[in-house]
């Protein structure tokens, strides 16, 4: 007889609460919140709750899959690995590295995406590497790139309700981040001005002081009349733009042609609201901006997270405590899939491929010479794969079948392969166009570290056994990178992995596991004496000056017209999430809602003669 | 601390419990975990942290009904057992309790009346808190202010269940707030009153009052208030106070005598 829990961090969205996994006779029984976890304080949302459900659904794979004419049979580990091995090598002798490519998986732990990263780079010999963040935040690690010098959020969670007044864009922060959510609501009863701009009534706006509508797709332009009347008015923080900034005067000339009437004549926000929230958002000691894919995912996402940043730099709410520029970020470990490297163009911490330097240590460490041209996004492998020029890929934990646009066109770019190995712990709808399927572990199963919305890199604890004989997952790339030739995947534990990622990127240099043994620590932490940062851009910003970008208003790529009359936007829902691979495993999650749905204004489905609850089919331009 | 391990290490030693469930020290965090065995006892210990452990002892109990567990049990725990105990969720009599008296703090923390069990090894009683809380200020709002007041707490939830989760008495195999005919499933917030006023009234001559909902609610709603003022019904009305006695059973849980209260 045997009762534990298990301290570990949770793995559903960039929250990054801690929760102990209750094991009964090495069973998975229950979730509890740890009680005394600086981001949940002994809280959870519903899926925090049932994070142990889906781990040991019995549609989990529990033995390799190999395609044989046209099924899936299981196999053993040799042959499921030979054969994606052979496949991957034939490619790669015939074709060149640059006809394969890779997707990471944004809920995998930062051992794995590291490794990921490291097969891709000094293996494989392609920077064709990326994953679904290009889809959310990649707007946002720009933007914020661009204007801060780093692309993650500013300032910490627990901050957040220190703030006087908090502005919430194209975020459903109660759906989608709910243990954020609780700090806001917990400011709003301390005092602070909460905010709203969001297209939709949303739980959080009934309890704004301001909630605006603003039109589909015009973040610039409410933005730009926002900041022309702050500058107009005066209201603006003239001695940090001053001593901390650059680009005012472009800002300043471009905002002037933004007036209010205009903002209101795209936005549809009332001059009378925009000057609200001007005052509001200006005249606040400590302001901060929360929001997520409602800026992002545009065709203009990356002006619209600039534009933000303008709205910081002009008030000077950016590089203090319960300020900045905060960007939630979808999946548990998205932050440390992009920390890791697992895109085109950056190693990890953000060090340029393109740089000799940078790449240089890279190639000393591992003894290997690295490809130095960028690689493919997610979106041109599929445009790369659909023309044939990709002809093999290794996709970890992702489905983008689903969670890709046109996954029509994504259906046709995977089945054009000539070679797909998917490691996943369920046959997802990607997973069952595989050739090969390697069954991998859940978040129970592992250690490693993920880390969290706000840069803290925390601990993954392992519950309970393997099932079946599916293997962690950073054992299965070692194997295969082992198979292939690849030199320095001899690990003992995914601990050694995480000194490798320490000596190579100085934003996590100094972090390492018995530091985070309690508490995680946020990057960038550089020494085994920095304590790690709550919130960045104190005293410099990471670029040295904080840099305004004129932003011109851009209207979506796509608008309605007399064929295709209605806009359709994306939301979010508290019980399920992102494609439903491990949601839709759990019951506790399926019993409160089991499919999506459409929302419609309720005058747009009365035209149409749509009762609620009705099925409608929905048709767009590309299908 | 030395005083609880000791006395652990006795019932485990003399085999007179199976294992002991207590709180362990891991990674910097206090957690549940069953001791098994002497060795491993240094990482036992006495925390303000809690944790709903007469719920998880059910978990043990049900799989293994003829063992013997210890449990560490303060004022809190020790009525959810006797209340547990008369509801058949779990016998006393194959429970050895290991009582724990609060900190001073932690029992101002709870607003707690009774902060330490009837026998304790570990720690000084500490002075009960007297007093409603918030119960007082709210009723002494005008009725509209009332209503709209708790429309707006409840307009909160994020429907975790984490007060369901988190209730030592909760126990039912099927939760009424799953019942798709009066809840709406799939909704946040979730259909309000009635989500909170279901678990206000399955409360009712159960709930101890120990608070651990409103510590798990992420969004701060005064639950407890609301089982409070329905605490204070049930002792007026029936003159019951749950987890105060082991004889004598809760008022809804039978039909008395006499079931209706006589009119006039």
């Amino acid at each position: 007889m045997n009762y534990r829990t298990v301290l570990t961090t949770c793995v559903y969205c960039g929250c990054g609460c801690g929760l102990y996994l209750e094991v009964l006779d090495d069973e998975l029984v229950g979730t509890l919140p740890c009680k005394t976890h600086p981001i949940n304080e002994g809280g959870l949302c519903i899926k925090g709750w049932s994070a142990h459900e889906f781990v040991t659904s019995e549609k989990r794979l529990r033995r390799p899959l190999v395609k044989k004419d046209g099924h899936f049979v299981e196999v053993d580990w040799g042959e499921a690995m030979g054969r994606a091995a052979a496949g991957l090598g034939k490619i790669k002798e015939e074709r060149g590295p640059q006809s394969l490519a890779l997707l990471s998986s944004a809920k995998c732990t930062n051992e794995e995406n590291f490794l990921l990263m490291k097969f891709a780079r000094g293996v494989l010999g392609t920077n064709n590497i990326d994953h679904c963040a290009r889809l959310c935040h990649a707007s946002t690690v720009a933007g914020l790139a661009q204007a801060f010098g780093s692309g993650a959020m500013t300032n910490s969670t627990p901050e957040i309700e220190e703030a006087d007044c908090i502005l919430v864009t194209g975020s459903n922060t109660t759906e989608a981040h709910p243990l954020i959510a609780s700090r806001i609501l917990r400011a709003k009863e301390k005092g602070a001005k909460l905010i709203v701009v969001d297209p939709r009534g949303i739980q959080l706006s009934s309890y704004a002081d301001i909630h605006v509508r603003q039109r589909l797709g015009t973040d610039v332009a409410w933005i730009n009349g926002v900041m022309n009347i702050i500058i107009s008015e005066g209201w603006h923080d003239k001695d940090f733009i001053e001593r901390r900034t650059e680009g005012f005067e472009e800002l300043e000339k471009k905002v002037k042609e933004h007036t209010p009437e205009r903002a209101e004549q795209i936005t549809g926000i009332s001059q009378v609201d925009l000057r609200r929230i001007a005052e509001t958002y200006a005249k606040a000691e400590r302001a901060s901006i929360i929001y997520a894919m409602g800026i992002t995912q545009h065709t203009t996402g990356t002006d619209n997270v600039l534009s933000l940043c303008n709205l910081a730099l002009l008030t000077g709410n950016v590089g203090k405590r319960g300020s900045g520029v905060n960007p939630l970020r979808g999946q548990n470990n998205v932050q440390g899939a992009c920390d890791m490297g697992c895109l085109p163009n950056l190693l990890s911490g953000y060090q340029s491929i393109a740089s000799d330097e940078l790449r240089g240590k890279f190639e000393v460490e591992w003894g290997v010479k690295l490809p130095k041209e960028p690689g493919l996004t997610v979106v041109e492998m599929m445009e790369a794969a659909a023309g044939g020029r990709i002809k093999g890929m290794f996709i970890l934990g992702e489905n983008p079948l689903l969670s890709d646009p046109d996954i029509n066109h994504v259906r046709e770019a995977l089945q054009r392969l000539d070679l797909l190995v998917v490691l996943d712990i369920f046959l997802t709808e990607t997973a069952e166009l595989a050739d090969v399927v390697l069954p991998g572990v859940s978040f129970a199963e592992k250690d490693g570290t993920f880390t969290a919305t706000d840069r803290r890199v925390q601990r993954v604890r392992k519950a309970i056994e393997p099932l079946g004989e599916a293997r962690p997952d950073w054992q299965i790339i070692c194997e295969l990178a082992q198979a292939m030739g690849g030199e320095g995947f001899q690990y003992k534990s995914p601990e050694e992995v995480f000194g490798e990622i320490a000596r190579l990127t100085p934003i996590y240099a100094g972090i390492t596991y018995p530091r985070i043994e309690e508490r995680g620590v946020q990057w960038p932490c550089r020494s085994e004496e920095d304590p790690g940062t709550e919130f960045m851009h104190e005293k410099e910003f990471s670029r040295g000056l904080g840099k305004f970008t004129a932003v011109d208003f851009r209207e979506p790529a796509e608008l309605a017209d007399e064929d295709y009359p209605l806009m359709l936007t994306t939301g979010r829902s508290a019980f399920q999430f992102h494609t439903g691979s491990l949601s839709r495993k759990s019951p506790s999650l399926r019993r409160e809602l089991d499919e999506a749905y459409l929302e419609m204004n309720p005058l747009d489905a009365g035209e149409l003669g749509v009762p609620e609850g009705e099925a409608v089919k929905v048709s767009s331009r590309e299908g | 601390m030395e005083a609880l391990r000791a006395k652990v290490a006795q019932l485990l030693k003399e085999k007179a419990i199976s294992g002991f469930l207590g709180l362990k020290l891991e990674h910097g965090h206090p957690s549940p975990f069953l001791f098994t065995g002497e060795e491993g006892l240094d990482l036992l210990v006495v925390s303000d942290t809690r944790f709903p452990l007469t719920k998880l002892l059910q978990r043990l109990t049900s799989k293994y009904p003829e063992e013997k567990f210890g449990v560490m049990v303060r004022g809190c725990d020790e009525r959810s057992l006797i209340e547990l105990h008369k509801d058949n969720q779990v016998n006393l009599e194959h429970l050895v309790t290991v009582g724990v008296a609060c900190s001073q703090e932690l029992a101002q923390r709870c607003g707690c009346k009774v902060p330490y069990p009837s026998q304790f090894e570990v720690g000084e009683p500490a002075t009960g808190v007297e007093g409603g809380g918030e119960l007082e200020s709210i009723e002494g709002m005008a009725e509209d202010e009332r209503f709209n007041f708790w429309m707006e707490q409840f307009g909160k939830c994020i429907k975790c269940y984490g007060c369901r989760n988190s209730c030592p008495l909760c126990y039912c195999s099927e939760c009424t707030l799953e019942d798709s005919f009066l809840v709406p499933p799939g909704e946040t917030p979730p259909k309000a009153p009635i989500f909170h006023l279901i678990r206000a009234f399955h409360t009712v001559g159960r709930c101890i009052d120990c608070g651990l909902c409103e510590e798990a609610c992420p969004v701060g709603i005064p639950l407890r208030t609301i089982y409070k003022k329905l605490g204070q019904v049930v002792s007026e009305l029936f003159g019951y106070s749950p987890g105060k006695e082991v004889e004598g059973r809760s008022p809804l849980s039978f039909l008395g005598e006499k079931p209706f209260k006589e009119q006039g």
